[in-house]
């Protein structure tokens, strides 16, 4: 005899997906309009209105398994024709606002970062306490009448004594959690081809936001988004420069204003300063497009804000400014790009890196003949 | 018996539901003034190439109707008019009685004053007849107009004289005459009018009737198709909606019957139906129409008997056919060639060659296809002209704008006027509407 499918549905997932601002997907009743209109959903799989079901009935399993919740880009298309009002493109984002939490390794840190509604004051606070306290412990909490280079505070051996392990650990509890949503895939659709060699044109996807692109409600965040990515680049960049810069090429800080490290990264605050200029704007005035802000969302913004904010301050402050003003705010930065560094894997930021391999996993999930994903619809087979 | 039981009713509307409570409540012995707005009775049926699922034309249901219209000295049936204004009549008798909690509470039509059950003082306003009685229907005008207009019997898709019968088998058969297109200072109808029927310088006329009850039997029209962009409508030709489809397969419609795509006046190989177009969606029409699916079954047979060969896609989201009704799905499903697949469409765009290319999720086989088709009918659903317009009587409506009754100001609604439903349920609801409006005039 047949095995009967069994089928487990959770009224506490649901919950927590309500609590989250999925609540509309209980509307949902199946019309498909969402899969039809969205640009993104490739032709063997389309989604959102198989996750919707899943949703709805609370099917956390099928979900986590499920390589699409990540190759949604949010764009909403699916929300402004859904017929019911059940809101997919806010539904998806609750799902992944629910994986995130549950994929996070060690656990407790994921739990602190998704209740960031209530939390947000101390995850804000203690690690700008952090760097004051561990700035008066090693002596180095002056306040300068003149200041020439940050470095006259805060060593850079210092900053790098906390970064490089923080660095470290996010590398670990990113590959951790990454593990465990590659392993739910793969057991999910059967993968073939090398990673490394997926990774690439999945990048090169990335780099010009080709998917986010073809997205038509999600327009307005297109540019925003675009130029932040590219900003973080730019300053991960930067970052990596000065490590050779300083210990390599033993260039004394700080960099005049002319120089190429100096450039790049005054580049990449600019292309912050806009992108996030844009995004907030939009958020603020509801040009962004539909779609509804959870603390998911408005956390992971705030906390990019206060990133730009604080870098882009403390250098106009060190140039043009009060030195105390300008150190002040050189720690209160040095606290959320710790916060930034420690909440990624647990945050909205995640999705760079759940988003990536879910891309890299649907290349290599793909049958070696068929079209790269997403193009390439299916004709119906004439009768 | 009290003495506004005596007075007539009003029924606004003549269309199968107005005419059939019309009728019902002359032959219970009421006399009955029948309203409409059009040149003659018939409505949205007569629009219709068939009836489903028996597939008879609808002129033979019609046909009976005009008959016992005809035949019922107790009904004065006036076209090309409208209801302008009404007051309800107050009465001094029994004005001071209580109303009873239950109707109190369910309506709140005190509004109208203590009266309860009181007739209405009614202005009726007669669109100027520029076309009198005097017609002989000989057709002599529409061989000399110049001008010509999009004919409203065929949703403007042929054009007419300015001058002509509305349709065939219109009923009263008398011509009618588009003034605001006649070129200025053209008489070349009157001058070729054996009977001096046209007078084109008649004006608006008011009347006021006394009546002890009104049914609105308004109907519905067509949700406008150009609201529907995404899935071609207005935007791309071939894309047609379900009452077009209906003039298309009629004999008195635009191509005399044949069913051809609008852009090219081909007969279409494939042709896709979009069920749920604009229905039972929040962004446009939030209710289930409940006809459009036994509609578009009814256009595939059509297209089975003209064009066996062509290819029939029907996309749904839940196929609604309830009752005897199940019997018309089954058959059509088991056609060759006709496929019915769950999915609601979410785009149609234009192909190469002159196709369209519809984007579909195909819910059973979980792919997404882009399907090919020469022509699409997109199921649209009806809008309650109550919505629109509640009538000087100010008819109370619900969400959706359909219209309730309250019998204790004498408002009864019959047919789509009150819920969307199809020809057969209309009738009966007219049916129930006319036995309400006649107790209605009764109560105190």
């Amino acid at each position: 005899m047949a095995s009967v499918p069994l089928v487990l549905p959770s009224p506490a997932f649901r919950r927590e997906l309500a609590r989250r601002g999925g609540a509309t997907a209980s509307r949902c009743y199946q019309c498909a309009t969402c899969s039809a209109v969205c640009e993104l959903a490739p032709s063997d799989a389309p989604f959102p209105r198989r996750q919707m079901l899943s949703a709805q009935w609370g099917l956390a399993e099928n979900l986590a398994a499920d390589p699409a919740v990540w190759l949604c880009h949010q764009c909403n298309d699916c929300s402004l024709r859904c017929p019911r009002d059940a809101r997919p493109g806010d539904v998806l984002q609750a799902v992944r606002s629910v994986l995130v939490e549950r994929l996070a390794f060690p656990a407790f840190l994921g739990r602190f970062v998704a209740r960031a509604a209530t939390t947000a004051p101390l995850l804000l606070l203690l690690p700008v306490l952090f760097w004051a306290a561990l700035l008066a412990a090693t002596s180095h909490l002056t306040f300068p009448s003149t200041l020439t280079a940050f470095e006259e505070v805060v060593p850079h051996a210092l900053i790098y004594a906390v970064f490089f392990p923080v660095a470290a650990w996010v590398v670990l509890a990113s590959w951790v959690s990454g593990r465990r949503l590659w392993a739910l895939w793969g057991a999910a659709t059967p993968r073939s081809g090398s990673f490394w060699q997926s990774l690439l044109p999945v990048a090169a996807e990335i780099a010009g936001h080709k998917r986010f692109r073809s997205c038509h409600a999600a327009h307005p965040r297109f540019t925003g988004h675009l130029l932040l990515f590219w900003g973080f680049v730019g300053a991960a960049v930067t970052s990596g420069l000065l490590i050779v810069g300083i210990y390599v090429q033993g260039l004394a800080m700080p960099l005049a204003l002319s120089h190429p490290y100096k450039i790049l990264g005054n580049l990449s605050a600019v292309l912050l300063v806009v992108g996030g200029v844009l995004l907030v704007a939009g958020r603020l005035s509801g040009s962004n497009g539909p779609g509804t802000s959870t603390a998911f969302d408005t956390y992971f913004l705030t906390v990019v804000s206060l990133v730009i904010l604080t870098g882009v301050l403390s250098e106009v402050g060190r140039l043009f400014l009060s030195p105390a003003f300008a150190v002040s705010l050189y720690i209160v930065h040095l606290g959320v790009v710790l916060n930034l560094f420690l909440t990624l894997p647990y945050s909205k930021f995640a999705h760079l890196f759940y988003r990536s391999l879910a891309m890299v996993h649907q290349r290599m999930a793909a049958p070696p003949d068929a079209a790269a994903p997403p193009a390439g619809r299916d004709r119906l087979q004439e009768t | 018996m009290n003495p506004q039981a005596a007075q007539p009713l009003l029924v606004v509307g003549a269309g199968i539901a107005g005419v059939t409570a019309a009728v019902e409540a002359a032959e219970a012995g009421r006399d009955v003034v029948l309203v409409e707005r059009d040149s003659a009775v018939g409505g949205r049926v007569l629009r219709n190439h068939k009836y489903f699922p028996k597939l008879c034309p609808p002129s033979c249901g019609m046909e009976i109707n005009t008959r016992r219209l005809e035949r019922s000295p107790r009904v004065r049936v006036l076209t090309r008019c409208v209801v302008t204004k009404a007051t309800k009549a107050t009465k001094a008798t029994k004005a001071t009685k209580a109303t009873p909690a239950t109707t109190a509470t369910s309506a709140p039509a005190t509004a109208h004053g203590p009266g309860a059950g009181g007739g209405w003082q009614v202005t009726l306003t007669h669109l100027p007849a520029y076309v009198t009685e005097a017609c002989t229907a000989c057709g002599a005008c529409s061989e000399v107009c110049p001008a010509k207009v999009p004919d409203p019997f065929n949703l403007g898709m042929s054009q007419v004289p300015a001058v002509r019968l509305p349709f065939p088998n219109a009923w009263p058969r008398r011509f009618v005459l588009d003034r605001a297109a006649c070129p200025p200072g053209c008489k070349a109808c009157v001058d070729a009018c054996p009977a001096g029927a046209i007078d084109l310088d008649a004006v608006e006329r008011e009347e006021t009737v006394e009546v002890g009850a009104v049914v609105a039997a308004t109907g519905w029209s067509p949700y406008p198709l150009e609201k529907l962009p995404e899935l071609g409508g207005g935007v791309l030709p071939d894309v047609i909606s379900n009452v077009q489809m209906e003039r298309l397969a009629a004999p008195s419609g635009p191509t005399g019957g044949k069913i051809l795509r609008p852009s090219d006046g081909r007969p279409p190989a494939r042709v896709a139906f979009v069920q749920c177009a604009g229905s039972r969606d929040v962004n446009h029409l939030p209710y289930c129409s409940a006809v459009c699916c036994l509609a578009s079954l009814k256009q595939v047979l059509y297209l089975r008997e003209q064009l066996p060969e062509t290819k029939v896609d029907v996309y749904y989201i839940d196929r609604r056919s309830p009752g005897r009704n199940e019997e018309m799905l089954t058959r059509v499903a088991s056609l060759d060639g006709v496929r019915l697949i769950k999915g609601k469409v979410g785009k149609v765009e234009r192909d190469g060659g002159g196709a369209l290319a519809l984007r579909v999720e195909d819910v059973e086989s979980g792919r997404l296809l882009t399907a090919s088709a020469d022509l699409v009918v997109l199921a649209t659903g009806m809008v309650p002209a109550l919505a629109q317009d509640p009538l000087p009587f100010a008819f109370e409506r619900d969400e959706d704008g359909f219209g309730r009754d309250r019998i204790e100001s004498a408002l009864v609604v019959a047919g789509v006027a009150r819920r969307a439903e199809d020809v057969a349920a209309s009738v009966r609801d007219a049916t129930g509407a006319a036995a309400k409006a006649l107790v209605a005039g009764r109560r105190d």
